[in-house]
């Protein structure tokens, strides 16, 4: 869970061996334009190194069409990483 | 500012309904819509609570507390945070023509809220992305999707608030701090005590035609709305697909 001007709930599995997703549903109060580009995010997520860099370009390149409110790739990356150490 | 004008303006007061036909009505009103925009009022029963389209139902409601107390709940077309729908007013907007800027449209769109609200004696003010507030307390929030070429806004003004029985059905992100999200909300949420319903709907219609310099045509939802409404409430607002989707 991790507050940005949002609430954004983070439900992740991850290769521990690897560091890379598995699977990922993102939640939360946010708004996000078209709505569908989040069920995209997280299917392009799978796979993805979770290192702060490669995670937080990956998310503006998925986003890049799109525009959120509530949170950004920054908060995004963060809430993602925090996962790990909960 | 936009200058977006319309020559009429469909007026729906589709009265009470329960949460699944209430947001049915909004998603048939998107797939009819023409030329003309639509303004459509409206109110909960039984009292509902909503939950923003990116939202988890599990994370955001007490399901159990809901069913005891016989409060509906749904998920909207729309992002936000959960809502809880029964002493209020609650209207869609529905049009073709809008601004692209989305933060652009919720003002054009609140802008029609704020006269409405102002209107009846109170001193409001808009706070982007999507709230009124009244002396910096939010007695209104919007949320807006738009879908193949239409936006839809719909939003609610608090009539009266019931914090207490809104956290006994909402969950919060800490059980520790619950007593003081409480104590907040209650100092960061008001409503328009002492008017009524229908005193909203009258004043938000007339602020709708103003914006817009629009001529108010009211309306029924026609046959195949109905139908429409009525196919989506049973297959998408009611099911467990749609609402346990996150």
């Amino acid at each position: 869970m991790y507050k940005s001007q949002k609430l954004i709930r983070i439900a992740l599995e991850y290769d521990e061996r690897e560091n890379t997703i598995n699977s990922i549903t993102i939640s939360g109060d946010f708004f996000l334009y078209p709505e569908e580009a989040l069920e995209a995010l997280e299917a392009q997520l799978i796979g993805t190194k979770l290192e702060r860099d490669t995670l937080k370009q990956d998310i503006d390149r998925y986003l890049k069409n799109s525009e959120a409110y509530g949170f950004d790739s920054i908060s995004l990356t963060e809430a993602i990483l925090g996962c790990k150490t909960e | 500012m936009s200058a977006i004008k319309f020559s009429k303006i469909r007026v729906l007061e589709t009265g009470y309904r329960s949460a699944a036909v209430n947001m049915a009505i909004d998603e048939a009103l998107i797939e009819s819509i023409d030329e003309s925009p639509v303004f459509r009022v409206y109110g909960w029963r039984p009292a509902a609570v909503s939950i923003g389209y990116f939202q988890s139902i599990r994370d955001e409601v007490d399901i159990e507390k809901c069913s005891e107390i016989g409060v509906d709940i749904v998920r909207r077309l729309t992002g936000g945070g959960a809502v809880l729908h029964e002493f209020e007013l609650t209207y869609s907007f529905i049009t073709k023509r809008y601004p692209q800027n989305i933060m652009e449209s919720y003002l054009w769109i609140c802008e029609a809220l704020l006269m409405s609200i102002k209107r009846l004696g109170f001193n409001a003010s808009f706070v982007p992305l999507n709230d009124v507030v009244i002396n910096g307390k939010k007695v209104s929030g919007s949320a807006q999707t738009r879908r193949k070429g239409v936006l839809l806004q719909h939003g609610t003004v608090l009539l009266n608030v019931d914090v207490d029985k809104m956290f006994s059905i909402l969950k919060v992100p800490s059980e520790k701090i619950r007593d003081k999200i409480i104590k907040d909300v209650k100092q960061r949420v008001t409503s328009l005590e002492g008017i009524t319903f229908d005193d909203m709907a009258s004043s938000l219609k007339t602020s709708f035609a103003t914006k817009f310099d629009a001529r108010l045509v009211s309306d029924f939802l026609s046959t195949n709305e109905v139908s429409r409404a009525k196919c989506l409430t049973e297959g998408k607002f009611s099911s467990k697909e749609w609402n346990f989707r996150r």
